[in-house]
């Protein structure tokens, strides 16, 4: 850090402080004073009827070994990463097709797929509710080229919670990957081609490594938002595909226990931060190591 | 050389899988029958009924309101945030950095607890104003990245001769910079402004009496109102992001012949 | 840079023409979806000149968590009886001024006697519900009057119960022969371990969508609240409500006046129009729910006042219960609950 090397230095600190004032004091009121919030008010105790006791207590995060919660982990951890790995697969080659096209279907390709991300993300969800209708018409699809049977339930289940999930997370994967695939060079593909590699080969340790930080963006703006995911199994979810988000939801608005709510969000909040962090760290360090 | 056929399908696969839902939709807006399950004829009734449905406008009307000014203060906010992650290179810009970095990747329903546990901490009354300062939290974030990335590419010796050239800072600031940061950060403010007027996860938490957004409004019409109706709704609302979508390639195409010119 | 000016401009236009218009008074009405007659709030902003904003919630549970999680500023709210107790104990609730409210002149002194608080000094009563189930008649064979319904494994997947703790361990507190108010372990696990029967067979524990499903077909069994059974009924005739005989919960629905309340006046005329007789007649009327009104009971539709599923038979009515406050044993009903929804 060289500003106390020139003269003007402590001009430069002082302009530099007015300028991040606003919105640092913003941002330190109304995120990082809530966050840590929400791990203070898991250590405290709660009263029956939606109050916050007074004193300090283990026990709220005790009760998170509670056998109840296993279960919905494990649902989570699986549904997550199971989203994470499809959006992904489907991405990669979409990514690779658009950013191969030529000019004028790379911008219309881009904007189909950037259209579904910017309408109502609700709306999107209800669609697949009027789809998978039991007289609906992928139902009646199915069942006319034999692939369910008459009784065959489609809605309300983990695996509609899934597809759901897919849907509406995958532009988040294909945007970041086809940007990187974008600024690839392509002939280092065919380089490796003309030595002899397969395609899978040269896809495998090319290409892949050559667009690791978009692959790297899209794993989170996938993994993230599904460890949180609350209104996909509320909406077309059953009774048994019920996620860490839709228990919040229930300790916060239906029990009223919210130092509950707040264990459980500040549970998963480290489990979102600890590959955030780490890839915060990775970016920072190249940002440092790029600035002159 | 011959290449792979499993992007190109693929590609056009998840295309269809993108538009079959909202294609359904729409269709079913026009259907004369109460129960989206079966064809009986083409109709614009529902859309008529939405026109006389006033809680849905009142609930765009809020939306609007939140989404505006959410939007001129994470714009500014973001802008200045921008400014400053791109002009200095201290321990307290990354520090900063971190700050606004992290609201992008918190899910939805932590920042809304924790939003939800803030204001009852401090006895503030929830309601409007409460979401706007949610909604301007995470777009300040937002608008920042994207202002980032346009000064990325930003030639700071354009600045400099300005200054060379006797301008003060104040005409630096507003002659030279912000006009060639406009386009960022109005990408950054529409950015912004899409992303209020959906979010409902956020909202739902810090919402108070009378305060009914439109996500809101859909969400409880979803749970009991009339399903066609909620086409009709959804039909309309694509039609503007479509309309709106065409508008942004159309002036960043404009801006885009401008900088050749 | 004119396009952003000019778009800046548009803004603005926007910004004022919504902001316009907002000077009249306004109530602020939490109440249960479908559970008033929108025609009558028309009237009643008419005739008070005044804006009538109305909020739904889906259980006296998450309006309790709502109004404790710090949203103030509601005039009328409608709890269940035993929930005005327990928001009583909280000192959340303003006392009424009944020279304000002649109208409680016309209430059924039957149900007032169901009300935690019979003397009116906080409540007055709105509706009388039940919540039994309904079926599709058209989709399903053999029925029974039984909560045992529910084990209908070849319905699996195309049923629900309802999202909330009470109505549902009652069913089947019911269903076992115990009240739903009980306060026994042993009697609680029973009913806990039922439930999880039965949720082997159901689509989702469900408030507000049951009623979109059974309608559509959606759903071929449905437990709900009586009124919404009824209104659906009469948009689909194959749609049947059924009673158990091992008898019902009963709920006797409230207003109230919530401390924070900002038109204490208007409130009062709120509550008041509810229960002019024409009024609560109206009102029964469509959402079939009962205003436990004497003046209504002449102007309503006999078809309906008489209708079993609105008013119980005296048999089943003897097997049914009103749901009671637990104080303490809340917690008990909420492990309970936490299980079930945590079982597989």
């Amino acid at each position: 850090m060289s500003s106390h090397d020139h003269p003007g230095a402590r001009r430069q600190t002082v302009a530099e402080w007015l300028l991040t004032a606003a919105p640092f004091t913003w941002l330190f009121i109304l995120f990082v004073i809530p966050t840590a919030l929400v791990f203070a008010i898991a250590f405290k105790p709660s009263d029956p009827w939606g109050g916050v006791g007074a004193g300090w207590t283990l026990e709220t995060v005790r009760s998170l070994r509670n056998p109840n919660y296993p279960a919905i982990i494990w649902r989570t951890l699986w549904i997550s990463a199971v989203t994470t790995v499809s959006c992904i697969a489907l991405a990669l080659p979409c990514g690779y097709y658009i950013a191969r096209a030529p000019y004028r279907w790379r911008r219309l390709l881009v904007l189909l797929t950037v259209i579904p991300f910017w309408t109502s993300f609700l709306i999107r969800i209800f669609a697949w509710k009027v789809l998978l209708h039991p007289d609906g018409y992928v139902k009646r699809a199915l069942v006319f080229l034999r692939l369910a049977d008459a009784d065959a339930i489609l809605l309300y289940h983990a695996g509609t919670v899934l597809l759901v999930m897919i849907y509406t997370l995958l532009p988040f994967a294909i945007l970041p990957i086809y940007a990187a695939a974008e600024r690839f060079d392509f002939r280092l593909v065919e380089a490796a081609r003309d030595l002899g590699a397969s395609r899978w080969r040269a896809f495998r340790q090319i290409f892949l490594p050559g667009i690791r930080r978009g692959l790297l963006t899209a794993v989170l703006m996938v993994l993230i938002p599904s460890l949180g995911m609350y209104i996909i199994p509320d909406i077309v979810g059953g009774t048994r595909s019920e996620m860490i988000g839709n228990k919040i939801a229930q300790r916060t608005f239906v029990d009223r226990n919210l130092p509950h709510a707040s264990a459980l969000s500040a549970s998963l909040t480290l489990a979102v931060m600890a590959p955030m962090l780490w890839v915060l760290y990775m970016q920072g360090r190249r940002r440092g190591e790029t600035r002159p | 050389m011959k290449r792979s056929r499993i992007p190109l399908y693929t590609t056009w696969a998840v295309l269809i899988f993108f538009y079959l839902p909202i294609g359904v939709l729409i269709l079913h807006s026009f259907n004369a029958s109460r129960f989206s399950s079966s064809w009986e004829g083409f109709s614009w009734r529902w859309y008529i009924r939405l026109f006389a449905e006033r809680d849905i406008w009142f609930a765009l009307q809020n939306t609007v309101i939140v989404a505006l000014s959410s939007t001129i203060v994470s714009m500014v906010l973001g802008s200045i945030a921008a400014y400053a992650l791109h002009r200095y290179h201290t321990r307290l810009q990354r520090v900063h950095y971190t700050l606004i970095y992290t609201p992008l990747v918190v899910p939805d329903i932590l920042m809304g607890i924790s939003l939800l546990l803030f204001f009852v901490g401090i006895g503030m009354q929830l309601g409007l104003i409460t979401i706007f300062l949610a909604h301007t939290s995470f777009c300040v974030s937002y608008v920042a990245m994207v202002v980032l990335a346009r000064l990325q590419d930003f030639d700071d010796s354009i600045l400099e001769a300005a200054r060379d050239l006797g301008a003060t800072w104040w005409t630096t600031t507003w002659r030279v910079l912000l006009p060639l940061l406009a386009p960022g950060i109005a990408a950054g403010g529409l950015l912004a402004f899409t992303l209020s007027i959906d979010d409902f996860v956020i909202t739902f938490f810090v919402t108070g009496p009378g305060a009914t957004t439109l996500p809101i409004q859909i969400y409880s019409m979803i749970k009991h109102g009339s399903p066609p109706l909620i086409n009709a709704l959804s039909t309309l609302l694509l039609v503007v992001t479509f309309l709106i979508v065409w508008l942004v390639q159309h002036l960043t195409q404009e801006e885009h012949r401008h900088e050749v010119d | 840079m004119k396009w952003i000016k000019r778009w800046a401009g548009l803004l603005l236009l926007v910004v004022l023409v919504t902001g316009c218009g907002r000077d009249r008074q306004t109530l602020y009405i939490y109440n249960w979806a479908d559970y008033i007659k929108p025609g009558l709030i028309r009237e009643f902003e008419r005739e008070f000149d005044c804006r009538v904003v109305l909020d739904t919630f889906d259980s006296n549970e998450s309006m309790f968590a709502r109004l404790r999680a710090g949203a103030r500023g509601y005039d009328v709210i409608f709890p269940s009886s035993y929930m005005v107790q327990i928001m009583q104990q909280h000192n959340m609730l303003l006392p009424l001024d009944l020279s304000l409210i002649p109208n409680i002149d016309y209430l059924d002194p039957d149900y007032i006697g169901l009300s935690a608080d019979p003397t009116l000094a906080y409540s007055i009563p709105y509706m009388l519900s039940n919540a039994g189930l309904a079926y599709r008649a058209d989709l399903v064979t053999d029925v029974v009057p039984s909560w045992s319904m529910l084990s209908r494994s070849d319905l699996r997947g195309r049923m629900t119960m309802l999202d909330d703790m009470r109505e549902t361990i009652g069913a089947a507190l019911k269903y076992l022969g115990y009240s739903l108010n009980t306060r026994n372990e042993q009697e609680l696990e029973a009913a806990r371990d039922q439930v999880i029967e039965w949720k082997r067979n159901l689509a989702k524990f469900e408030n507000e969508q049951y009623k979109n499903g059974i309608a559509s077909g959606e759903f071929l069994l449905v437990h709900g609240y009586n009124g919404d059974i009824m209104q659906v009924m009469e948009e689909n005739d194959q749609v049947v409500y059924l009673i158990p005989e091992e008898g019902v919960s009963i709920a006797l629905d409230e207003m109230v006046i919530p401390q924070g309340a900002r038109q204490v006046e208007l409130a009062h005329h709120f509550i008041n129009f509810l229960h002019r007789p024409e009024v609560a007649a109206a009102n029964t009327e469509y959402v079939y729910f009962l205003a436990p009104n004497v003046g209504a009971y002449e102007l309503i539709d006999e078809e309906i006042l008489n209708d079993p599923a609105i008013n119980l038979a005296p048999e089943i009515r003897a097997r049914s219960e009103v749901i009671e406050d637990l104080g303490e044993h809340n917690a008990l009903y909420i492990r309970i609950w936490d299980q079930i929804k945590a079982a597989n």
